[in-house]
């Protein structure tokens, strides 16, 4: 039971991507990298709630696929001159081969098997970035080239439009794959999987896809990240970073585009409210997530839900929990 | 290799080991006993670090240290249980593992705010100077470590065996609800398995410091201890402290066969390959399911 698809939602969003461009192009370039970082905290947590929120996997590592799609879109801008409209693709793609080849034998594995599998994961890429030290930097990171487009760098606002363009697509292609049979298929397998392999879905197949999707954001948002802060080291995709983008889809709404909107988003401007109290946030973070877990497990999306629809309107695609 | 190396080896890989085991060890008695994987094991063998640091800058004794670190483990272990687990012990597993871990980057951060990123250490019990027999050196901390698991291993077992709450926790294990048929408290169960675990993790904690120091990181040695007892199988006591010491000797050979920059990487794999070829580790048994 996928979100049905509205016209009406089409029109706000894109009524909402225009205005966030000419309320962007008034502020100064530090407002506007913020909210460059917050909108590729958005695409990342869209592709782990497709995961873990629909096909019901859970994920510690969807923190090295931004690794794979940031270090694999600057290696190839800065080793082959690749510019970057074909290298954060091409990273992105790394991403997703990855996250099936990963995605191939962890959709075996359930619950505590599962999360160990994806830590396991984690440490791998961490390690192997730190110890290819001539390609990567290691833990010393690596500067970005530049971003430009027919030989003039990028402004901050056209860096900004490129990644608002990404996210207003990662938004609309998620809306309408979980519309799609793919949407379909990845809620069947979290709620049932008996049920969906008696009517012929293959397991197997569906946990797999879910893998490599999932890491294709993952991928994109990596490379914008590279092109926006301009420098990639191994700590910025670490196991927090992993547990960040879980805790944006646990306080915005499991396997709902919107709760990875709004997780992402109120979450991102988390850190600047927090700023007198900048050696606390982590462990703000990490309280906000656990009060979530246990007083509202499926997110502020179901807040909204229950003003609008009422409460007894089922949450159909929220319920049947990952593990 | 000679054999002098390899036995020289093999003690470093005991003794690091032996850690492993004990971490292993803690990961697994609440695993048994509730189901929940403790991901935040890590940070409670920090905080036993922390604890003694504390302690010991009191000068008080090293055995009141050692006492008063794994009652403190022991107190934080049935906190953590009744305050944050059991709210949503029935939860599904993700929450859990999420919660977990959660509990783990929480008292991380407490730690790194409090004492900062800076390196501390304190000393073993018995000095540094190495005993030399038989042409093999060691390391007397190293063996107070391997003693101490040694112990805590079969005082362990011989709780699961002979003593009524040991034998309660057993059957909650194996059925919660017929327990609590037959009378069991299995709240009580819970809450002790998680503060012989956290006891247990703490003590790792006050024993690992002389030899890796003391510093907001330490926690990071849980996915060895992860390791062990996916290679024990998750649910057995003996399997989990023989995953443990296998980790630490695996460890230190392929550090000296395949050199150090990419010993690193064998854990993980190793790992990895465990969960894919035998996700029930070298001796546990298959968990078979009904649909």
């Amino acid at each position: 039971m996928s979100e049905p698809r509205r016209p009406l939602g089409t029109a706000i969003g894109a009524v909402a991507v225009v205005a966030l461009a000419l309320v962007a192009s008034t502020l100064g370039s530090y407002p506007v990298y913020l909210l460059s970082l917050a909108m590729i905290n958005v695409i990342a947590a869209i592709g782990l709630n497709l995961l873990t929120g629909n096909s019901g996997q859970i994920s510690l590592c969807h923190s090295s696929f931004m690794a794979i799609g940031a270090y694999g879109s600057t290696l190839l801008t800065a080793k082959l001159g690749m510019p970057f409209w074909t290298a954060i693709p091409a990273g992105a793609l790394l991403a997703a081969a990855m996250g099936a080849a990963l995605g191939a034998p962890a959709s075996r594995l359930r619950g505590i098997y599962l999360a160990l599998a994806t830590l396991g994961f984690l440490q791998i890429v961490q390690i192997l970035i730190e110890e290819f030290a001539d390609l990567t930097g290691g833990v010393r990171g690596l500067s970005v080239p530049k971003a430009s487009l027919a030989g003039a760098r990028l402004s901050d606002y056209a860096r900004f439009l490129i990644v608002l363009g990404c996210c207003a697509l990662a938004i609309w292609t998620a809306r309408n794959l979980l519309a799609s049979r793919v949407g379909r298929e990845l809620d069947a397998v979290r709620l049932s999987a008996p049920a969906s392999q008696a009517l012929g879905v293959s397991l197997q197949r569906v946990r797999l896809t879910a893998f490599a999707l999932s890491a294709a954001y993952a991928g994109v948002a990596g490379g914008l990240q590279a092109i926006v802060v301009g420098f990639i080291d191994p700590v910025e995709f670490g196991v927090s970073s992993a547990l960040r983008q879980i805790t944006f889809i646990v306080v915005g709404g499991m396997g709902s585009v919107a709760g990875s909107v709004i997780g992402a988003g109120v979450l991102s401007a988390l850190p600047e409210a927090l700023r007198p109290v900048k050696e606390y946030s982590d462990i703000i973070y990490t309280a906000i997530l656990l009060l979530f877990l246990i007083f509202l497990p499926h997110g502020l999306v179901t807040l909204w839900q229950r003003g609008v629809r009422g409460r007894d309107a089922a949450l159909p695609a929220r319920s049947g929990a990952p593990s | 290799m000679t054999t002098t190396l390899a036995l020289q080896l093999a003690i470093a890989g005991l003794s690091v080991g032996s850690i492993y085991a004990l971490v292993a060890l803690a990961i697994v008695i609440p695993f048994k006993a509730s189901g929940v994987l403790n991901f935040g094991q890590g940070e409670i063998v920090t905080f036993g670090a922390y604890a003694a640091l504390v302690l010991t800058q009191l000068a008080l004794p090293y055995p009141i240290v050692l006492a008063c670190v794994v009652a403190l483990g022991a107190v934080g272990g049935i906190a953590i249980e009744r305050v944050l687990i059991r709210p949503i012990v029935k939860a599904p597993e993700f929450t859990l593992v999420i919660a977990t871990f959660a509990i783990g980057l929480l008292i991380k951060g407490a730690i790194s705010v409090r004492f900062g990123d800076s390196p501390n250490t304190i000393d073993g019990p018995f000095g540094g100077e190495p005993i030399v027999a038989a042409g093999l050196r060691f390391n007397p901390t190293s063996l107070w470590i391997f003693g101490c698991t040694l112990l805590v291993t079969f005082a362990v077992i011989a709780f699961f065996r002979h003593t009524r709450l040991g034998k309660a926790m057993r059957a909650v294990s194996v059925s919660p609800e017929a327990a609590k048929l037959m009378g069991i408290r299995v709240d009580r169960v819970y809450r002790w398995s998680w503060a012989i675990s956290t006891a247990i993790g703490a003590l790792a904690g006050l024993l690992v410091a002389p030899l890796i120091g003391i510093n907001p990181e330490i926690g990071q040695l849980i996915l060895r201890g992860l390791l062990g007892a996916v290679i024990g199988g998750f649910t057995s006591i003996p399997g989990a402290v023989v995953g443990g010491l296998a980790v630490g000797l695996i460890e230190t050979f392929s550090g000296v066969l395949i050199g150090s920059a990419f010993k690193n990487l064998v854990p993980f794999v190793l790992l990895m390959l465990l969960l894919v070829f035998r996700p029930y580790g070298l001796f546990g048994a298959a968990d078979v399911q009904r649909v």
